[in-house]
């Protein structure tokens, strides 16, 4: 498949470059590649988000998608307890369902008595922690996963990669997007290296990455 | 999803929405009945004080025209930036892309409730009591929420389409203020056809007029153009919905390279 970004000048800007791939259920794979090189495009292709220009995308069809990234779904002037709430609901949450999830919510982001406060008061750490509980509520049978892991100090880190891991069993389908390896060494059990809107390299992941870093 | 599903969550989205906006400003939700009293004020002292203007009773015929106005304005102003403001959360999730326009809709409808009670509170006031020809206001806000829903959604594509069609917008309600008779009486005009065509090619000047036919001059509307106007608007409803879910993936790569 292929996709292009227009351009401010009315021209395309190809972004992905007749891609061909297939993942099979269960798969863990790794995208890696520069700034620019399609990782987010193919990501929200691959969730349906919207289409590729040419060519086609199959995806099972009972089998239920999500893709998880961080921030831009704040607003600033309400609580971070009220943004969980809209975001449980925007997941398909009964507004039942999404007031069960708000403590539990807000103890994971340990953000304390901030939790109620305005999110525009947050510092971009405590933001990232309340994106990354916000996001992580859904059972899904594939998981994209945008940067998510890339959040706040150390022992954050360490606590949401173990969030994940609970959350992925033998069945789960999962591609990863990752500027730290270790974290795609953890996960995954495949890696792409993504250049240009191609696929470079496709394969075990210590290989793709020793060559990716190769070339760095 | 499903569609309970569906309007709790346009519900959901403007009522925070009513709430983060509240928190914006130190006056808070005084400001949903401030700002159209003020817009009420400058229009009063322009074309009344300054300029003389000799329809009867100004002030109400004005507060009519410009209180039912606003809403219509505001809401296809607001409802035109919807999908471009949620750009982020279109490029995350896959959502039906009228849920944007709408939650705006619906909290300018939440407004206009307020802004309608100041209005009932004015004309009391001005002795201009309640009669059954108000039940009449049922039909005309239902009709002029349909036209709003199909205006704000058609704004909110063409905006995401082009960035330049939100100064367009802008533009266009100052036209519509122009041409609905807000400031200005229908019947003043002396070309009765003129009159006529206007009437019945703009929804705005006809529901204006009929809000100001029940409320201030006690006349029944007319109920034929009325349900025209009604039918037409579902019409346009549907299309426009069934529109937005079509091409929802579109719309949402439209959103995202913008």
């Amino acid at each position: 498949m292929s996709f292009g970004m227009p351009a401010a000048s009315g021209d395309s800007h190809q972004v992905l470059d007749n891609l061909d791939l297939k993942i099979n259920q269960g798969e863990r794979v790794g995208l890696v590649g520069r700034n620019g090189a399609g990782k987010s495009t193919l990501l929200r292709i691959i969730a349906g988000i919207y289409p590729p220009m040419a060519g086609t995308v199959w995806r099972h069809p009972e089998k239920t998608i999500a893709l998880l990234s961080l921030g831009l779904g704040f607003q600033g002037d309400l609580s971070g307890r009220d943004n969980a709430f809209l975001a449980a609901m925007l997941q398909g949450m009964t507004k039942k369902e999404a007031r069960s999830h708000l403590e539990a919510i807000g103890e994971f982001t340990e953000l304390g008595d901030y939790y109620d406060q305005p999110v525009k008061t947050y510092s971009s750490g405590m933001r990232s922690r309340l994106g990354f509980a916000t996001a992580l509520l859904l059972e899904t049978d594939i998981l994209l996963i945008d940067e998510i892991l890339a959040v706040g100090d150390n022992a954050f880190r360490k606590k949401a990669r173990q969030a994940l891991a609970q959350k992925l069993d033998a069945d789960k389908t999962v591609v990863l997007v990752h500027h730290a390896e270790q974290a795609i060494r953890e996960v995954c059990t495949r890696a792409l290296w993504l250049e240009s809107g191609r696929v470079r390299m496709d394969g075990a992941v210590e290989e793709v990455l020793a060559s990716y870093n190769k070339a760095d | 999803m499903t569609n309970s599903q569906y309007f709790s969550l346009v519900d959901t989205i403007a009522r925070m929405s009513l709430k983060a906006e509240a928190q914006r400003y130190y006056l808070g939700y005084v400001w949903w009945i401030l700002e159209p009293l003020l817009w009420v004020g400058v229009f009063y002292v322009v074309f009344y004080k300054l300029l003389g203007t000799r329809t009867p009773d100004f002030l109400m015929f004005l507060a009519v025209g410009k209180l039912m106005f606003i809403w219509f304005s505001k809401t296809v102003n607001y409802a035109s930036n919807s999908l471009m403001s949620h750009a982020g959360l279109i490029g995350r999730m896959d959502l039906p892309k009228s849920l944007f326009p709408l939650a705006v809709i619906l909290e300018c409808c939440y407004r206009q409730v307020a802004v309608f009670f100041l209005l009932s509170v004015l004309l009391i006031y001005q002795h201009y009591l309640p009669t059954m020809l108000w039940l009449w206001l049922l039909p005309l806000m239902l009709v002029q929420a349909l036209i709003i829903i199909v205006c704000g959604c058609v704004a909110s594509m063409l905006v995401a389409f082009k960035r330049d069609f939100g100064l367009l917008i802008n533009l266009g309600m100052v036209f519509m203020m122009f041409v609905s008779g807000i400031f200005w009486d229908i019947r003043d005009i002396t070309n009765t056809e003129a009159a006529d065509a206007l009437l019945t090619w703009n929804p705005v000047a006809f529901l204006l007029h009929s809000y100001r036919q029940v409320l201030l001059w006690q006349e029944v509307p007319d109920g034929m153009h009325l349900l025209n106007l009604g039918a037409v608007a579902v019409i346009g409803v549907v299309i426009v919905l069934r529109f937005m879910q079509r091409y929802s993936a579109h719309l949402a790569r439209l959103v995202v390279s913008a």
